[in-house]
């Protein structure tokens, strides 16, 4: 329950988060408010809870009506099931179901009677605390804090002690549980509040003049509302269960019908003793049954808070980094293209695997060139070859991430990999080390390293990554093909130095070192990259972003990489430090000869840095060049437009314009979803469209 | 017509850990003017206070010093809940910055609502739609009925757009309003920012990291370090021409393809160190860029004084001690070099010397006369 932060707006955007925007954004829906987004996903764990506790309150709410009067006394005490009582009847001859009936409606009266209570309390102090800061906060989080540390079930034996029993109805408990109940989640509330009100539509509002009891009330409330809903439910069944113990012990509400009261008269009439299950069974089972009812309702709202909590419907791939089965000399994956592809190419590496794994050098044979850039000029000798690579997200429906990318790259290359968000360039990089998780399949393609020979423990023998096991493929990662991870500043434990992190790399991979070569490997490597080796037992939060970074890298150079993926390395970095470890990117590059995968959305940065780029959109590739082609000669449309979407900082200012859009606006753009050519319906306002 | 004039801002931010308590000046002295149909940048990496700025002109905090007045045409002053028809915000995060929970005509009619700009349900519906229309979103009533999650990044920003401009804004303090988007759409939500300006005479604070945008949508301005402005003047001046060398370093910092730099340029490069650790240099009135400083001097950790070259349209300040003979007459300006090369060594290298030569003797009375501003 501490980890709410995120919930709210990611609940949202399941169609804005895929890949291509496409799903859950047909034209023409009629938007529902925001409600829907709170109705709970049909889950077969809803439907039984729902059902449970649908039956019970049902019961609870029809049962009286059909039953007797439960306290008529009768001769028959003490009769089995059966014999004109459902359910038998007590020592006294009552009925049991119609007492049960009773005692259903008593207890589920209690039960939501404290929830509301409960949960409008909780609401209170929580959300006007966690909203208003300051000193009203610090008082009510004191005044909750206090409420929770005072242990509930004694003080309500005291209170109930203290009224007399012939004074205590119903409410007087129901209350009474209410006052000891909402401190938790007035807690959880507060959080949730204070993550609430830093957002930035919170600001919006504000800004918009609007008054705070409204900046609650409809900004940040019905953003509560999931949390909201799950601790009612949470109040609902702690109340009920309370009540019983508390009415089993003799100190429940007088005169009144609950579940509690029944198991207490039941225990009174010795009704275990004499083994009159019928007694004391059915009300036992129906507080399990309830409480296991809303327990399963809250289960799916938590869902609705975190996401993340839901169960990825899951295709044929079971673990994680799993390669289909699909995969091979089958036909192409359907949109992959595969008419660019003679047959025999697609089957390449598979066929020339043996079952020792080696390949003989793959790119001889395929006529197209498909996996060379164009205008390249000095071939160099290749490290990585990515062919005909696909990999379909196996969700309903189906997204195919990355289509039909082949790729090589040679050794101590600057491959530049450039394309905006959601165009597969972090799952090709996944899909190349293996990491991509579940849902993601690789269903075609295949990815083939050529180690490097003889010298730094190299075989010179081919490694198709894709066929590896899982122990080949842990000691493959890292010591030949390591990555830098998108937003790696922050990837860096915080309670580990930086010399432990190091260290931790090395006593993994390369157990034969002692302590003294690692050490001086760890000092090594941080020389490498510019920080001062002194900054070893530094923790991260003491370096700045530009020195985590650089930290990065040389926990990526500590095994002698062959080729290192570089996932937006320096997007969150200011430009002169950006700037300066690009510059170490490649001084390392020409000192130690390792290949480059460098992944960026900025394509200027790309054109001064890499050998090669490939410009990605849609999960496809659709230009591959030098990088001077890409920059004089760009052929594709798209790569055009990404070029024209960075002005020139010294260019001629005339060039570029800043007046506007003449005449009327474009073409009707059509919002939540992308045309056919797969450009994104922003830039059909051709006016705006910069010149270049 | 309204003007918007900062005066001096200052704000602190108290840091408490444990028991002690630390100060953090977020925003140092900062002064501009916002005028109708021109356009001011604010340039500066992160932390360096500019969205700070933001913040305390849309009044989402309080500064601890100085004034953010709003003059209208008249010459009166705009306060109170007025002050929110004249000055609007467009926030960086169109993910973060609309409520999931509402539809988009929602985040429309409650500011139309709120400053009385439309009454009744029809006329608020068809205020909202024209609002649509004019950031290029149609139909405008198919969108209106969306929730967020349903539009791409760059519709959600025109949405917040067009909820800055419902209740009638003058002034709109757009806080890198393109920096969470796509690459390919950034330039047509700053066109159509470009677009609104100038229909509606609008005065615009216009945020950004990225110094190319910054010169082709803004008339002025403002390069912000560590919460101060290091350098102001006319945008194609500060770009082209940097003084200071904080600008100078960003300038040659920015991947520029135009300039025809190679790798070579990139590798050569003109290193100032970055920062070690997340611990500014101590502070103090000094310059707060010495500790990276390529010019840095013993000097540097006086109070720093202005200097401005040209005037009016054309005034070009820098805040640095490189420029303090030249403000005497002593020396011509050592920058004016240009970005592209990335720095021009030999004549900061020159102006270094003098300075170390000439000002020991000279600087106490340069501190108390020039320095004025910066003393404060």
């Amino acid at each position: 329950m501490t980890n709410l932060s995120p919930a709210v707006v990611e609940t949202a955007e399941p169609g804005a988060a895929s890949p291509d925007g496409a799903p859950g954004a047909a034209p023409g829906r009629k938007a529902a408010g925001g409600w829907r987004s709170l109705v709970p996903r049909w889950s077969p764990k809803l439907g039984v809870g729902l059902g449970l506790v649908a039956a019970i309150a049902l019961f609870g709410l029809l049962g009286p009506l059909l039953t007797g009067d439960p306290d008529t006394v009768r001769n028959s005490g003490m009769a089995p099931p059966g014999d004109g009582f459902l359910l038998g009847t007590t020592q006294t001859g009552q009925d049991v179901f119609a007492q049960l009936a009773h005692a259903t409606r008593g207890s589920l009266q209690i039960g939501v009677l404290v929830g509301v209570l409960a949960t409008a309390l909780s609401a209170l102090f929580g959300i006007i605390g966690g909203y208003a800061g300051g000193a009203v906060d610090e008082g009510f989080s004191l005044f909750s804090n206090v409420m929770l540390v005072i242990p509930g079930l004694p003080l309500v034996i005291v209170i109930a002690g203290f009224v007399p029993a012939a004074q205590r109805g119903w409410w007087t408990i129901a209350v009474v549980l209410a006052i000891t109940g909402w401190a938790a989640s007035s807690r959880v509330l507060r959080a949730q509040t204070l993550s609430l009100r830093n957002r930035d539509y919170v600001a919006a509002a504000r800004v918009a003049g609007e008054r705070p009891w409204r900046v609650v009330s409809v900004e940040i409330l019905p953003n509560l509302l999931p949390l909201l809903a799950s601790q009612f439910v949470f109040a609902v069944i702690l109340a009920i269960l309370s009540e019983a113990g508390l009415s089993f012990l003799g100190l429940g509400a007088s005169n009144s019908h609950t579940l509690g009261t029944m198991l207490y008269y039941a225990q009174n009439g010795f009704a275990l003793q004499r083994e009159a299950w019928w007694w004391f069974v059915p009300p036992g089972l129906v507080i399990a049954a309830f409480g296991c009812g809303l327990s399963l309702i809250n289960f799916s709202i938590d869902e609705i808070i975190n996401p993340r909590l839901r169960n990825i419907p899951r295709g044929r791939a079971g673990l994680p980094g799993s390669v289909s089965a699909g995969r091979g000399p089958v036909a192409p994956a359907p949109g992959a293209g595969g008419g660019e592809r003679p047959g025999g190419d697609a089957g390449g590496p598979e066929t020339a695997d043996g079952p020792e794994g080696t390949a003989g050098p793959a790119g001889t044979s395929h006529p197209e060139g498909t996996a060379h850039p164009e205008g390249a000029g000095v071939r160099r000798d290749p490290v990585l070859t990515v062919r005909g690579l696909d990999v379909v997200y196996a969700v309903e429906p189906p997204v195919h991430a990355v289509r039909n990318v082949s790729l090589t790259l040679g050794r101590g290359e600057i491959l530049g990999l450039a394309g905006e968000s959601g165009c597969g360039k972090t799952t090709l990089a996944y899909a190349i080390n293996r990491l991509h998780r579940p849902p993601a399949e690789v269903t075609a393609g295949s990815v083939v390293f050529h180690d490097r020979p003889g010298a730094g423990g190299g075989t010179g023998r081919d490694i198709d990554v894709l066929a590896l096991e899982s122990e080949e493929l842990r000691a493959f990662r890292w010591s030949k093909l390591s990555m830098v991870f998108q937003g790696a500043m922050n990837a860096l434990n915080p309670v580990l130095s930086v010399h432990d992190q190091l260290d931790d790399v090395l006593t993994t991979h390369r157990p034969a070192m002692t302590r003294a070569e690692r050490a001086a490997r760890c000092a090594e490597v941080l020389r490498l990259v510019g920080v001062d080796p002194r900054r070893l037992d530094s923790y991260p939060h003491e370096l700045s972003g530009g020195m985590r970074q650089r930290v990065m890298i040389a926990m990526a150079l500590l095994l002698d990489p062959q080729v290192m993926i570089m996932d937006e390395p320096t997007t969150a970095l200011d430009v002169v430090v950006q700037r300066s470890i690009l510059r170490e990117i490649l001084r390392f590059r020409d000192e130690l000869g390792f290949a480059v995968v460098f992944i960026t959305h900025d394509l200027p940065l790309l054109l001064e840095l890499s050998d090669h780029i490939a410009v990605m959109r849609d999960g496809e590739v659709v230009e591959y060049a030098t990088a001077e082609r890409i920059k004089e000669h760009p052929r594709h449309p798209y790569t055009r437009k990404l070029l024209g979407s960075f002005p020139s900082l010294t260019g001629e200012r005339g060039s570029f314009i800043r007046t506007g859009e003449p005449g009327e606006p474009g073409t009707p753009g059509r919002p939540g979803e992308r045309d056919r050519d797969g450009l994104h319906p922003d830039e059909h306002h051709p006016d705006e469209r910069a010149p270049r | 017509m309204t003007t918007l004039e900062v005066r001096d801002l200052v704000k602190d931010f108290s840091l408490r850990s444990g028991l002690r308590h630390a100060r953090f000046r977020a925003v140092d002295r900062v002064s501009f003017t916002l005028v109708p149909g021109r356009t001011v940048a604010l340039v500066g990496e992160s932390g360096s206070g500019k969205s700070t700025v933001a913040r305390v002109i849309a009044r989402l905090e309080k500064p601890t010093a100085g004034t953010v007045t709003a003059v209208d045409a008249d010459g009166g002053r705009i306060g109170g809940r007025a002050y929110r028809h004249h000055v609007q915000m467009v926030f960086q995060d169109p993910f973060a910055s609309l409520n999931p929970f509402h539809t988009v005509e929602h985040h429309l009619v409650r500011p139309l609502k709120l400053h009385g700009r439309a009454h009744g349900r029809e006329d608020l519906r068809r205020r909202a739609e024209q609002l649509l229309e004019r950031v290029n979103l149609t139909p405008a009533a198919s969108v209106a009925g969306r929730r967020p999650h349903e539009l791409s990044g760059g519709q959600r920003q025109r949405v917040a757009i067009a909820r800055a401009l419902a209740p009638g804004a003058r002034v709109v303090i757009a806080d890198e309003p393109v920096s969470m988007l796509d690459v390919s759409i950034r330039l047509g939500v700053l066109n159509l920012l470009a677009r609104l300006q100038r229909e509606d005479r609008l005065a615009v604070l216009y945020i950004t990291h990225d110094l190319a945008t910054a010169r082709h949508f803004s008339d002025e301005i403002l390069v912000m370090y560590r919460g101060r402005v290091v350098e102001r003047g006319a945008a194609d001046d500060v770009i082209l021409t940097p003084r200071h060398p904080y600008t100078r370093l960003l300038a040659a910092a920015a991947p520029d393809p135009e300039s025809g730099r190679g790798r070579a340029e990139l590798l050569a490069g003109n290193g100032a160190p970055e920062p070690a650790t997340a611990t500014p240099p101590p502070a103090d009135s000094g310059c707060a860029f010495r500790d990276r400083c390529p010019h840095a001097m013993e000097i540097c950790s006086r109070p720093v004084p202005e200097h401005t070259a040209g005037a009016g349209e054309r005034s070009h300040t820098a805040l640095c001690w490189l420029y303090a003979d030249e403000a005497r007459g002593a020396r011509p300006a050592p920058a004016g070099t240009g970005a592209a090369t990335g720095a021009a060594p030999d004549t900061a290298g020159r102006a270094r010397t003098g300075a170390a030569t000439d000002t020991p003797t000279n600087t106490p009375t340069d501190t108390a006369g020039r320095g004025g501003t910066a003393e404060r």
